[in-house]
C-alpha cells in the first residue's frame, strides 16, 4: 500500500493543519476532515546533520522545511545534492526511522530533476 | 505581593561528575544553604524545596527526586516538588519559588537545579533532548535541537547578513568569560582564526548542524545550581543581603518549529522579556549585565535582539563591535554562557541566575561588570517554544 501523508483541515474556517491540533489554530474550532498532503513543494531552510540521534546508521542526514502549494509548512528529510533557496521539490513519503518492530514514514523531500 | 530575594547560591563545578544525581544536588543544595547561613538540622527554616531536573527519570531513572532530596538534606517536613520544563526547567523552578513566597505560602524555598547526562553517549544524549519535539512531526524523521538550529542559523543568515565568523566570534567570547568563572565546564578559550581561517580549522572545528560548527553548539555536562529564596521581609534571618526578584516573564510558541508565523523570530523570548521588564519596571536599555541561553551560538545574537538590547538583525553588529564584551556597551554570557560554562539541561536556568547574583553583589572576580545594577537571564526551552526571562536587581541601602 504506497503511504500518504495527511493534513487536517477545519471545518469551520477551512486552516489546513498537520500535525494534528484539538484545537484550530486560527478560529478555535474543533473538528478536522482529512485531506491528503503532497505534491509540489518549495524549500524555505535547511541543514545537514553529523550528529544523529541513536538509530541512525549514516555519517549525516539532510533535514528541510519546505511550504506546500497550499501554503502549509512542515519538516522532513531532505535528499538533495545542492539546496538553494526556494527550490521547487517533490514530496514523497518513505521510512524516516527504522523501528523495533515498527518503521516511521514521513516526508523525504527530493529535487524535481531526480 | 510579598517581595522576593535571592540570599544565598550554590555552584560547583560543571562538567563530568562521578557520583550519583543526588550527591550532585545536595552539593549544590549545601553550598547554598551555607552561603545564605542557614543550618542544617533543626529549625533550618526552609518551607519548600523545588527540583529542576530534565532527564531524571528518563536519563538516571530516578523519579520524585525532590523528595527523596528533601530527606537526604533532613529538611523534613518542607514541601517538595520535582519541576520538568525541558531546557528552561531551572528558570521555572526559580519562578515558582518566587510565587509560593510572593503568595504568602512560604517563607524560605530552596531551588536545586540539576542534570546527570555524561552517562549517556553522545547520540543518546541528543536523542534524549530531542524527545520534547513534536513525537510525529519532527522527533521521527531524526530532527533534533541542532538540526532546528542549523535550519534557523540559515535563515538568519540569508535575512540578516550575519556570517559563520560572526558565531565564531560569539563563541571565543563565551570561552574567554569562562577562563575566569572557576564553575565553568569547560576552560580553554580557542584562537578566532584557528576555527575560523587557518588552513585545518574544519578538522578543529568541524560542521555538526551546517552552518553550524562544534564551536556554536554547546557541550554535554553534568551539573547542579542552587539557590536559597526568601522574602524581603524575612531578610534579616540570613547571612548574605537578598538580591532582588524583581520580574520573572515567561511565554510559550509553537510546539511544531514549522508552525512559526515568522520563521526569523524568537516570539517566546520577546514576549517572556517584555512580561519581566513590565513587572520589573525596568527597559532593556536599563539592564547592564545578561545571561542569555546560547545553546547554539545563533541564540545568543537573536535573543540580543528579542530582549531589546539591539534593533532586529543588528546583534551580530554589535558583537563585531565588543559591545557584548565584559567592559562593552552590556555584557552577554559573562559566565562563560552554555557555550563554554556547559549546560546541565536542569541547572541551566538556576546557573544563569546565580551569574547574575555575583555580578550584583561584585563578586564575579575577573569578570566583573562595574557596577551592574540590573541583570536580565533568559532560559529557552524547546526550540523556543518555552521560555522563562528573569530580572534581579540589586538592593539599595
Amino acid at each position: 500500500m504506497e503511504r500518504e501523508m495527511i493534513a487536517y483541515q477545519c471545518i469551520q474556517c477551512g486552516e489546513l493543519h498537520h500535525p494534528l491540533h484539538y484545537v484550530c489554530r486560527k478560529c478555535g474550532g474543533r473538528d478536522f476532515e482529512e485531506v491528503p498532503l503532497r505534491g509540489e513543494a518549495k524549500l524555505l531552510t535547511w541543514t545537514k546533520v553529523y550528529n544523529l540521534p541513536e538509530g541512525y546508521m549514516k555519517p549525516s542526514l539532510g533535514f528541510g522545511i519546505v511550504e506546500f502549494e497550499n501554503g502549509l509548512r512542515v519538516a522532513g528529510q531532505l535528499d538533495v545534492p545542492q539546496p538553494k533557496f526556494g527550490m521547487k521539490l517533490i514530496s514523497t513519503v518513505d521510512v524516516v526511522r527504522e523501528g523495533v518492530g515498527q518503521d516511521y514514514y514521513g516526508f523525504i523531500f527530493k529535487s524535481q530533476e531526480a | 505581593m510579598r517581595e522576593v530575594g535571592i540570599v544565598g547560591v550554590g555552584h560547583p563545578r560543571f562538567g563530568k561528575y562521578e557520583g550519583s544525581l543526588m550527591s550532585m544536588l545536595c552539593e549544590a543544595a549545601v553550598e547554598a544553604l551555607d552561603d545564605a547561613g542557614i543550618k542544617t538540622g533543626e529549625g533550618h527554616g526552609v518551607d519548600q524545596v523545588l527540583v529542576s531536573t530534565m532527564g531524571g527519570s528518563q536519563v538516571n531513572r530516578q523519579t520524585g527526586v525532590a523528595s527523596a532530596l528533601v530527606d537526604t538534606l533532613n529538611l523534613r517536613p518542607a514541601m517538595a516538588e520535582t519541576v520538568e520544563n525541558g531546557p528552561a526547567s531551572g528558570a521555572s523552578a526559580v519562578k515558582l519559588g518566587y510565587m509560593a513566597i510572593a503568595s504568602g505560602m512560604c517563607d524560605v524555598v530552596l531551588v536545586v537545579g540539576g542534570e546527570r547526562m555524561r552517562v549517556l553517549s553522545g547520540w543518546e544524549a541528543t536523542d534524549f533532548v530531542a524527545t520534547m519535539s513534536h513525537p510525529e512531526a519532527e522527533y521521527a524523521y531524526g530532527l533534533t535541537l541542532p538540526s532546528f538550529a542549523g535550519m534557523f542559523t540559515r535563515l538568519i543568515m540569508e535575512k540578516y547578513g550575519v556570517t559563520e565568523r560572526d558565531l565564531a566570534m560569539v563563541s571565543v567570547k563565551n570561552h574567554e568569560n569562562a577562563m575566569f568563572n572557576p564553575s565553568a565546564h569547560i576552560q580553554l578559550a580557542p584562537k578566532l582564526e584557528a576555527i575560523t581561517e587557518d588552513e585545518d580549522a574544519l578538522t578543529i572545528n568541524p560542521y555538526v548542524a551546517e552552518p553550524l560548527h562544534v564551536y556554536d553548539v554547546c557541550p554535554v555536562s553534568d551539573g547542579a545550581a542552587a539557590v536559597v529564596l526568601c522574602a524581603l521581609d524575612v531578610k534579616e534571618r540570613f547571612a548574605r543581603k537578598p538580591v532582588k526578584i524583581a520580574g520573572i516573564g515567561q511565554a510559550t510558541d509553537t510546539h511544531v518549529v514549522a508552525e512559526r508565523e515568522v520563521p526569523t523570530d524568537l516570539f517566546a523570548v520577546r514576549h517572556a522579556a517584555q512580561r519581566a521588564y513590565d513587572m520589573a519596571g525596568l527597559q532593556p536599555q536599563d539592564i547592564d549585565v545578561a545571561e542569555l541561553h546560547d545553546a547554539f551560538t545563533i541564540l545568543e545574537i537573536v535573543e540580543s535582539e528579542e530582549v531589546g538590547f539591539f534593533p532586529r538583525g543588528e546583534g551580530h553588529l554589535a558583537v563585531r563591535r565588543g559591545e557584548t564584551q565584559i567592559g562593552g556597551r552590556i555584557p552577554i554570557n559573562t559566565s562563560g554562557g552554555l557555550k563554554a560554562k556547559g549546560h546541565p539541561l536542569g541547572a541551566t536556568g538556576v546557573s544563569q541566575i546565580i551569574e547574575l547574583v555575583k555580578q550584583l553583589r561584585g563578586e564575579a572576580d575577573g569578570r566583573q561588570v562595574k557596577d551592574a545594577k540590573a541583570g536580565l537571564a533568559v532560559n529557552f526551552g524547546g526550540f523556543g517554544n518555552n521560555v522563562v526571562a528573569t530580572i534581579l536587581t540589586r538592593e539599595e541601602e
